[in-house]
Formats: C-alpha cells, structure tokens, sequence
C-alpha cells in the first residue's frame, strides 16, 4: 500500500516536495490556503528571477505545471488545516477546502507554508502608503511583472529612483534582527531592470551592507558597471514631501560624513521577510516549535534542517527562515526524502 | 606682517608654520616648532626645525572604549555598527553639520581623542530630542551616548572647554526645554523639530504643503499619530516638577552646573 503524506503550502518549497513524493509512488495531498499554487512568486507575479534574470514561469510555472498533472497529488485549493492531531507515528488531519471538510490520516507532514513580506507601513519613519511614489520591492516586482515601470503617482518615467535596503530586517526597533538574505539581491536585480527600462533614469542604492552573497555578486557588479547605477552608504531616516511632486528622503551619508535631504521621484523600500501568521498558526497547530526570529524552528540548523522537533513533520523552504527560491526548492527535495524515509518506516 | 611679528616676541615662533605652503591643510596640532633647537651642534632654532607630524593613525585605543562602556549611558558602544541613522534623524545635524552622532560613537569606539578634540565646540549641542534613538536599529541609544561623549570631553578637554568656545546654552534652546519639561513632563518632540526649522528659516515647510496635511490625516486615521499622543505624562508627575520647580528656583539658571 502507498504512502499517505501531507504537504502544507504550495509555493516552490511545497511544490517540490509533492512532485518528488509522487514520482515515487506516494499519495500526497498538498493543501494550499490561497486560490493558486506557486506561494509569493506567483502572488506578487515576479518575472524575471534573479541570479540570472530567467522569466520566473520557467521555474514557477514548470512546477505547477508538473503538480497539476500528476494524478498522485491530491490538491487542495482556499483550503486549510482544521485540525491536527498525532495519532500513534502517524499523523491525523481534517482538511477544509471549497469542497468541504475531508479527515484523513498521514505517515508524515511537510511543512512549507513560506514566508510573508515585512509591511513596511509599520514603521512609520520611511512614509509607506502615505505617498503614491513611495512603493516596496515586492510592489514593484508586481509593477514590473505587469509591464509598468513608471510612477504610480503620474504614470511618467521617473527621473531619479532610490532604492532603500534593509527596512524591517536587521532593526531592533522593529523586532527583526536577522538578515532577510534576498532583498539586496532583489534590488540589484530590481534596479537593473529599472535601467534596461528608462536608460535616463538615475538609480541611487542606499545601503548599510550589500549581501549579494556567492554568485549573486555578479548582478550587484552589473549593476553599477554595466548600469551606472550608483550606491551610497547611509540610512534614510525620514521620508517627507518635496518639490514638484517628490519625496524627499534625509538621511546620513555617512563616508562623506554628512546629512543629506534629496529629492527623488519614486523611493523603492527592500522590505525583509517575516514567518508571518502561519508560522505560529503552524506551530500550534501541529504542536511544533517557533524560533525566536517568529520562523519554525529547525531541529538542528546545521545536521538536520529540514527537521522539527516533532518526529515526522518535516519543513522545507522560507517557514525556517528568508532564503532564494533554488535553496527553497533544495529544501523542499530533501524534506521529501525524509518525510518518505519516516513513513516507510512506520507504515 | 613682518613687522608684527618682530614686535610681537614672546611668541615661541613667528606663526606656527606660517611657511609652510598650503597651511590652511595642516592642523595646528600637527605642527611641531621649537624656539631654541641645536641638533648636532647645528642651530636649527626657529622656523628651520618645522616638523609636521604624520597624520596617520598609529592607534586603536580600546582603554577608552572600555571607560566609555562602564558609564550608565556609554555602557551599549560595543552595539554600534556605524549605519548613521542617528545622524540621519538627528535634530541638530542639520544646523551643524559638524555635530555627528555617528562619526562621535566611531570616535569613541577607536579612542580616536585627536579627532574628537575638533568637535569640542560642537560635540555637546545634542537637544536630547531622542529621535535618534527611537530608531537606531541597534538600540544604542545614541542620544545617552551624546551624553557619555560630554562627560568624556569635560574630562579629557577642560581647557578647550573653558578657553576656546564660551560654551553656553543658548536662550532659546533653554526656553523651549523649560517650557516643555515643565509644562508636559516630557520633551516635546513637534515643538523642537518646528523651532529647529524656523531656526533654519524652513517656515514654509511647516504644515504649509497639502501633502504633509493630507500625511497627517492618514496618520490619524491608520492610529500611528494617537500611538504618539498616547505616551502622557509620567507617573506622579507633579512631584517631579516640583522638584525641578524647586531646583530652578534655588540654582536659578540650568547653566549653573556647566560653569
Ligand atoms: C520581492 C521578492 C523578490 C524575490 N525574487 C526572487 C528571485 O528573483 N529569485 C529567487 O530565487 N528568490 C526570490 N525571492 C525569494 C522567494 O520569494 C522565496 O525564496 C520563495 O517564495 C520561498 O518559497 P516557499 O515555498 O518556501 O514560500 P512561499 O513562496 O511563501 O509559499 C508558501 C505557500 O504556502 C501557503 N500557505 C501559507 N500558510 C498556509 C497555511 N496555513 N495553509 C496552507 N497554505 C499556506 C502560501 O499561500 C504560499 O502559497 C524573492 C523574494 C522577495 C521578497
Ligand atoms: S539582504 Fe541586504 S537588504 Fe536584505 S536584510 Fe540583508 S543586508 Fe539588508
Ligand atoms: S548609534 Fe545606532 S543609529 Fe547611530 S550609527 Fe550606531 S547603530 Fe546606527
Ligand atoms: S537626541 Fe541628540 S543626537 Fe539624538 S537626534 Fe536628538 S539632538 Fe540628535
């Protein structure tokens, strides 16, 4: 008899996971909360990924493509976890979808319920939603997957654009201390994208560290050799109105040692990610452990991390943690491979 | 000129390094000149033995960073990664650029006392408005950082102190502390910031632009404007006022403690 497991979540990490489980024989049921497969990628349709700018349905679309057309996965859409509940190794859950309420029971769990984008109207001093032309990355990942590039607030090509880093990650004040690992990536990216549209526009960078870690260097050296794209080294502390229609935003350069208030016509803020509610929802759910970034908590960051605490729940992708959609996917293999190994085990 | 200096002979030399082609580059410090000087039997009294010392730092001195991180307000300078928010944010910055939380700290943290002897005349202007530390992101709380950095210049500096800049408290900072103190228990953040603006004659700025009032609507329909209204006054209030009542009328001037 073939294995039953669950996969919670299915954005890239997710996906993988229940493709690989099906290519072995496994009946997976892969329960996703919003009305779509493909997590925040498809959500915020980003198009081009980075490190090497392929269009993201290569990569998003090919996965739900292969998710769809397996007849071993079960999906579940607008569905979600109702209950949980161990039972002996095994694992028994009621699943609530558009369909109704389904009770089922599982050899081993996979979690993969992602991530969700810092909101960056929380902290008050970048001006969020109070100015049109002041946007975040994942806007303009979804602005630019539409095709449009321009100001929201004219709907013109913007003379100059600043692209502000680390907002909600690495601040105690706004509770997150950790890296969000993709955001500077991003914005190279971003900004690159931004230079291919409107070559006219300058694009300034205002950095406290850039993180293009491993190959991903390539994109930020790209961007300034290739783009001109220009970085300087200080934080934005306010953004007010200025002049003609633009935001102004003060803040230290802190090599030349001094304040600066200039305006720009459009202000990009690098929100971080966050664990979001699903991460605590998740974890009292299924009765596993948060860490203390508000991610799930790996069993060993280093031996086993795709591991729970709880035997047979494995996690896989952006629930421990930020990362990139490969090391996403990487995850959601190897969660497999475990979840498989536990309920052949135990069935 | 000339002239000048020959009567002028109880100076060591003439003008220190007065000959030295771009002076205005060279700090005063860095210029070495002796009266009487003989070197090997050589006379080199005077302008021959100008000597410009190197302006390389040849020093961390972390002795200091130690002193500054057991005082109460010094004691979080390991958290300080030089990001400049604090600057960013900084209510005085603007009117004196020279006045840098940020560039102070680094000073600090490297024991950097040759450098932070420039700023004596400005390193004590922080108004205490906290806005740098509401934001720094390591929670370094700059702004009794600032703190630490006045008594360390007192300590290391009391010359420069007395004899080069009158160090006193302008009228109108004064005013607006006393006002605020005692009238809200609390520093009035809007009330710096619009006096700081008028001082930098930005009037027009203040409230002027539909923008910044159609910002202030949103802030108080979204609640973020009520968050800051709802801080009050502190606990038992009066008796602190009554207290700082009471110390102003026996010392008569906030100044008192600075002479
Ligand atoms: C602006 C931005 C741009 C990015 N661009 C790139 C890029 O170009 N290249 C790259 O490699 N990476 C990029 N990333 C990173 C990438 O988004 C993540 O690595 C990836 O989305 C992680 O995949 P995931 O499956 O772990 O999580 P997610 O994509 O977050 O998917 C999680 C899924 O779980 C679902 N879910 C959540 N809770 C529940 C629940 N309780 N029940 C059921 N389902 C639930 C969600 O609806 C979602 O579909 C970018 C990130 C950001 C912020
Ligand atoms: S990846 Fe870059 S922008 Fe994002 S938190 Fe890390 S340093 Fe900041
Ligand atoms: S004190 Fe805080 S805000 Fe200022 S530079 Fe240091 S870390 Fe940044
Ligand atoms: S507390 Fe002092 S250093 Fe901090 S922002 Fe206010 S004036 Fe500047």
């Amino acid at each position: 008899m073939a294995e039953n497991i669950l996969v919670i979540g299915g954005g890239p990490a997710g996906l993988h996971a229940a493709i690989e489980l099906a290519e072995l024989g496994v009946n997976v049921s892969l329960v996703e909360r919003d009305t779509f497969f493909g997590g925040n990628p498809k959500k915020f349709k980003y198009k081009y990924l980075f490190p090497d700018l392929q269009p993201a349905d290569n990569v998003i679309g090919e996965l739900i493509k292969r998710a769809e057309s397996n007849n071993n996965i079960k999906k579940y859409l607008s569905a979600n976890i109702e209950s949980f509940k161990e039972d002996g190794k095994k694992f028994s859950a009621v699943i609530k979808s558009s369909t109704g309420s389904e009770t089922k029971t599982f050899d081993s769990v996979i979690v993969a319920t992602g991530f969700e984008h810092f909101d960056p109207a929380t902290d008050s001093k970048y001006s969020y939603q109070l100015f049109d032309d002041v946007i975040d990355i994942k806007d303009l990942e979804r602005m630019m997957g539409e095709g449009n590039f321009t100001r929201p607030s004219n709907g013109k090509a913007p003379k100059n654009v600043a692209i502000i880093l680390c907002v909600g990650s690495r601040d105690r004040h706004v509770g997150n201390q950790y890296c969000s690992r993709v955001c500077c990536t991003v914005s190279v990216k971003q900004a690159i994208e931004l230079k291919e549209h409107f070559p006219e526009t300058e694009v300034y960078i205002f950095y406290m560290d850039i993180r293009t870690y491993g190959f991903y260097e390539d994109l930020y050296w790209k961007a300034m050799e290739e783009h001109d794209v220009q970085i300087v080294k200080g934080r934005v502390a306010e953004i007010t109105s200025g002049p003609d229609n633009t935001v102004i935003c003060k803040g230290e350069d802190t090599l030349l040692r001094g304040p600066f208030e200039i305006p720009f016509d459009m202000v990009v803020l690098a929100s971080g990610m966050e664990g979001g509610p699903q991460s605590p929802e998740m974890a009292n759910k299924l009765g596993i452990e948060l860490d203390e970034h508000g991610f799930l908590k790996q069993e060993n960051v280093t031996l086993s991390p795709f591991k729970s605490n709880k035997d047979g729940i494995f996690l896989a992708g952006a629930c421990t943690g930020p990362k990139a959609i490969a090391d996403a996917i990487v995850e959601g293999g190897a969660a497999a491979m475990n979840a498989y190994i536990y309920a052949k085990k135990n069935s | 000129m000339a002239n000048e200096h020959n009567k002028n002979s109880e100076r060591p030399v003439a003008e220190k390094g007065e000959h030295i082609i771009a002076r205005h580059l060279i700090d005063d410090d860095a210029i070495k000149e002796e009266k009487n000087l003989v070197i090997d039997g050589v006379d080199v009294s005077g302008r021959w033995n100008t000597f410009i010392e190197t302006r390389v730092d040849s020093e961390f001195d972390r002795s200091f960073f130690g002193e500054i991180q057991k005082t109460v307000v010094g004691s979080r300078i390991n958290r300080c990664w030089q990001c400049g928010m604090c600057t960013a944010s900084c209510t005085v910055t603007p009117l004196y650029r020279r006045f840098n939380p940020r560039a102070f700290i680094y000073m600090m943290q490297l024991g950097n006392l040759k450098q932070l002897k420039k700023y004596v005349d400005v390193a004590w202007r922080c108004v205490g408005c906290y806005k740098c530390s509401q934001r720094c992101p390591k929670q370094v709380n700059p702004a009794e950082m600032m703190e630490a950095l006045a008594l360390l210049i007192k300590k290391y500096f009391p010359e420069e102190i007395k004899s080069k800049h009158q160090l006193t408290i302008d009228e109108e900072v004064k005013a607006i502390y006393e006002g605020m103190i005692l009238g809200h228990g609390r520093l009035d953040l809007a009330n710096l910031h619009t006096s700081a603006m008028r001082k930098m004659g930005k009037t027009t700025e203040l409230m002027s632009d539909k923008d910044e009032r159609g910002a202030i609507f949103k802030m108080m329909k979204d609640g973020r404007a009520l968050s800051v209204l709802r801080l009050g006054k502190p606990h038992k209030w009066h008796k602190s006022k009554d207290a700082i009542d009471n110390y102003l009328r026996h010392a008569g001037t906030l100044e008192q403690e600075n002479n």
